[in-house]
């Protein structure tokens, strides 16, 4: 399932993707730059299509994805979202996750373009 | 638990445990951003204590979601001040 936005060019197949330590980059409207796991990133389903495309995104290519619509604050709380997810999955005992109502609008629509 | 280091207009999110040392953190940044251990300075925000290297995160009541500045080496061999950029000052027009 793919958001709005992006159409992915075929592209010539890629070898594998290029080693990027397994993190990956995302880039706020604000130009803000956030460096996650890319297990993390896979949180989100929109991520994990990108990433694990065969031979598809640039994005993919360059471990780095920029979300021109989505703010800073939005985007590190998507990030510390990932985190959360992960440690919940992993059945660990967890906290609430703490959202600020100021961004909760703003945070939706980000998780339902990223399928989080 | 991850904690988030900050320097500018970066963040890289670290997945660690608390009985791990600043010096591990510093070595998983490195693989980050080119940086040797040695060039790196790590502030808690929280506090404003510089982490020592031989200390766990623990000790420096370091937990999960930490904020934690990095300061890199200048060429003048002492530490550049701390700098984390605010978004507010880069909204865009649009």
């Amino acid at each position: 399932m793919m958001g709005k936005g992006e159409a992915p060019a075929p592209r010539e197949p890629e070898e594998e993707e290029e080693d990027t330590g397994g993190v990956v980059k995302l880039i706020s409207a604000e130009g803000f730059e956030f460096v996650v796991d890319k297990k993390a990133a896979m949180v989100s389903n929109t991520l994990r299509n990108m990433l694990t495309s065969p031979g598809g995104f640039s994005e993919t290519r360059q471990g780095e994805v920029r979300f021109p619509e989505i703010s800073t604050h939005v985007l590190e709380k998507i990030c510390q979202y990932f985190y959360w997810s992960l440690h919940y999955s992993s059945g660990k005992e967890t906290t609430e996750f703490p959202i600020e109502p100021e961004i909760t609008l703003e945070l939706m629509m980000a998780a339902n373009y990223l399928d989080t | 638990m991850y904690i988030r280091v900050k320097r500018n207009k970066s963040t890289y999110f670290i997945q660690c445990e608390p009985t791990e040392t600043t010096l591990s953190i510093k070595q998983k940044l490195h693989l980050l951003i080119d940086q040797p251990p040695s060039n790196q300075q790590l502030v808690l925000l929280a506090n404003n204590d510089v982490l020592e290297d031989s200390k766990t995160l623990a000790d420096q009541k370091v937990e999960n979601d930490s904020v934690v500045a990095l300061a890199l080496r200048k060429d003048d061999d002492d530490f550049e001040e701390v700098f984390i950029a605010r978004p507010e000052d880069f909204m865009s027009s649009s």
